[in-house]
C-alpha cells in the first residue's frame, strides 16, 4: 500500500516562512507560531550526489541523494531511486513518495524517495 | 581585555598512528608546544582540549581529565571542547577568551583526532552524525556528498571546473611532500588524476561530481599551542604571535534551508569579525590555512572570505595566485588535503602552521618571505559553525 509522505514542513504564522526541519522559532522573525505544511506535487531537482564511500549501515554499491522543492516549496532531502548512469539533471521533476531507505536492526527505515 | 600571544607551538605528524593512542598523541604535541613555550617549569592554569570523536571512536569520555594528569599538570582546569571539524578553532577561542579576561595566565590548548582505527565505513558514518538526525541522516548522506551536493550547485552559479579542482590537489599535495607533519607526502600531476585514460583508475568517483584526490584522507594527529598576555609574551626569547583577531559564526543545520546554498554566510562573518577585530583587511593577509576537506571548499572560501571576487577563486588557482610566492599563498602546509584531517585536531594545526610561518622559522621551500598576518579558517559541519583567525607578528 503506498504511503504517505511523513515529512511536515512548517510556516510562519506571522511571516509566512517555510521550515523544514522543525524550528522552535521562526528563522526570519523569531516567531513561535506556526501551522504544519505537507508537501505537494511533483519535486523538482534542486540539487544531487551519487555517493560511492558509503557510511556504515548501507550494503549497496552507491547512494544517489539529492534535496528537492515542491510544487509548494517544502525543501527535502531525501534518497534519489534510479541506476548508477541515469541522466539526472538539476531542475527535472521528480516523483516523490514514501518508503525505505536504510535498514537497521532488522527493521526498514522509511524517507522520502525520488525517482523520475 | 588582555591581548593575548601564542608563545609555543608542536605538532606530531598526521596519518595512520596504530601504535598510538588518543591520549598519547594529545600528550606528545603537548609536550612539543611547552617545550617550545620555554615556560620552564611554570605551569599552565588551564588546559583546553578539541576533539570530536572520543565518545564514538574510542568509547572514552572526560579526555582532558585525562590530560592534565598525564602531563603532570594538575590541578590546572581542563575542559573538552567538542564542535565537529572546528572543535580545535574553538578550542583556541575558550583559550583566548580565558587568557584576554585575567582569570587565567597560562593556557594549553590542544587538538586531536584518532579516526584510523575504525574501517572506513564506520569512520565516514561518525563524520556523518554531524548532518540533521531526521532530515539528512537516515538517507545515509555523507560529508563528502554534502559537499558534492554544494560543489554541483557552486560550479552552476560560478563556472568552477573540473580542472580548478584539480588544480587545488596538485597545489596542495605538493606543498604536503615538502611538510614533515603531513600524513599525504605524495605529489600527483595533472595526467596522472584528470586528462588520461589511467585517470579514470587513479581518480575515481568519490561524491559526484567530486573525486578521490578532491577529497582529505582520514587521520590521526594532534597540534598544540600555548597562550598567554601579549606583556608576558614579550619577556620570552621567540617572537610572539598575536592573536590580532577572532570571529565565530553559524548558519543552518540543513543546507536545503539556506536561501543560496552556495553561500557561506558562516564563512563570510567569522572572517569578517576577524577582520574587524584585527583591524586588518584580506589584502593585508600574508598566508592563509582555509579548511579545504574538499577542493570546491578552499575556492569558495579564499572568494567569501574576501581574497577574491565571488567566482574568481578557481581561476586565481589555475593563475597561481595561491601558491607558494602568488598573491595570498593558501595551505602552504598541504592544507587538510594533504597535512590530514584529524577533525578535532585540524583547527589548532591550522594555527600552529602560521605560527611557524609568522615566526619565519621554516625551510626556504615553505616559508612565505617576510610573513607578516595569517587567516586561518576552521569550517564546522557543512559550514554551520565556523572560527576564523587573523595572528600577527610582533617584533621584539
Amino acid at each position: 500500500m503506498k504511503q504517505e509522505i511523513a515529512i511536515v514542513a512548517y510556516k510562519c504564522k506571522k511571516c509566512g516562512k517555510l521550515h523544514y526541519p522543525f524550528h522552535d522559532r521562526c528563522l526570519a522573525c523569531k516567531s513561535r507560531e506556526f501551522e504544519p505544511v505537507k508537501p505537494e506535487g511533483k519535486a523538482r531537482l534542486l540539487t544531487f550526489t551519487r555517493i560511492y564511500n558509503l557510511p556504515w549501515g548501507f550494503d549497496v554499491r552507491y547512494l544517489v541523494i539529492g534535496v528537492v522543492e515542491f510544487e509548494n516549496k517544502v525543501r527535502a532531502m531525501g534518497q534519489i531511486h534510479v541506476d548508477d548512469a541515469y541522466p539526472l539533471k538539476n531542475g527535472m521533476l521528480l516523483n516523490p513518495s514514501w518508503g525505505p531507505v536504510r535498514t537497521q536492526y532488522g527493521e526498514h527505515v522509511y524517507g522520502l524517495v525520488l525517482e523520475p | 581585555m588582555r591581548d593575548v600571544a601564542i608563545i609555543g607551538a608542536g605538532m606530531i605528524q598526521f596519518g595512520r598512528r596504530d601504535e598510538d593512542t588518543l591520549l598519547d598523541m594529545l600528550s606528545y604535541a603537548s609536550l612539543k608546544a611547552l617545550d617550545d613555550a620555554g615556560l620552564g617549569d611554570k605551569t599552565v592554569n588551564a588546559v583546553y582540549v578539541g576533539n570530536m570523536g572520543q565518545g564514538i571512536l574510542q568509547h572514552q569520555s572526560s579526555i582532558a581529565s585525562s590530560l592534565v594528569d598525564r602531563l603532570s599538570l594538575l590541578p590546572a582546569a581542563a575542559d573538552t571542547v567538542e564542535n565537529g571539524p572546528a572543535s580545535g578553532g574553538s578550542a583556541i577561542k575558550n583559550g583566548l577568551l580565558a587568557v584576554a579576561s585575567g582569570y587565567y595566565d597560562y593556557v594549553l590548548v590542544v587538538g586531536g583526532e584518532k579516526m584510523r582505527e575504525v574501517t572506513g565505513w564506520r569512520a565516514t558514518d561518525f563524520v556523518a552524525t554531524m548532518t540533521h538526525p531526521q532530515a539528512e541522516y537516515p538517507y545515509g548522506i555523507t560529508l563528502p556528498g554534502m559537499a558534492g551536493m554544494f560543489t554541483r550547485l557552486y560550479m552552476e552559479k560560478y563556472g568552477v571546473t573540473r580542472e580548478m579542482l584539480v588544480a587545488v590537489a596538485i597545489k596542495n599535495q605538493a606543498m604536503g611532500g615538502l611538510n614533515p607533519y603531513a600524513h599525504v607526502e605524495m605529489a600527483i600531476d595533472k595526467e596522472g588524476i584528470f586528462d588520461s585514460p589511467h585517470a579514470v583508475v587513479n581518480n575515481p568517483m568519490g561524491a559526484d561530481p567530486l573525486h578521490l584526490y578532491d577529497m582529505c584522507p582520514v587521520s590521526d594527529g594532534a597540534a598544540a599551542v600555548v597562550l598567554c598576555s601579549l606583556e608576558a609574551a614579550k619577556k620570552l626569547k621567540k617572537p610572539p604571535v598575536l592573536i590580532a583577531g577572532f570571529g565565530q559564526a553559524t548558519d543552518t543545520h540543513t543546507l536545503q534551508e539556506r536561501e543560496d546554498p552556495t553561500d557561506l554566510k558562516a564563512v563570510t562573518l567569522a572572517a569578517q569579525q576577524a577582520f574587524e577585530m584585527a583591524k586588518l583587511k584580506p589584502s593585508d593577509i600574508s598566508v592563509a590555512e582555509l579548511h579545504d576537506a574538499f577542493t570546491i571548499l578552499e575556492i569558495a572560501e579564499s572568494e567569501h572570505v574576501g581574497f577574491f571576487k565571488k567566482g574568481e577563486g578557481g581561476k586565481a588557482v589555475l593563475a597561481g595566485k595561491t601558491k607558494l610566492g602568488g598573491q595570498i599563498p593558501i595551505n602552504v602546509s598541504g592544507g587538510l588535503k594533504a597535512r590530514g584531517h584529524p577533525v578535532g585536531g585540524t583547527g589548532v594545526a591550522q594555527v600552529v602552521d602560521i605560527v611557524w610561518q609568522l615566526r619565519h622559522e621554516l625551510p626556504k621551500e615553505r616559508q612565505v618571505k617576510n610573513a607578516q598576518n595569517g587567516l586561518t579558517v576552521n569550517f564546522g559541519g557543512f559550514g554551520n559553525n565556523v572560527t576564523a583567525f587573523v595572528l600577527r607578528r610582533v617584533e621584539q
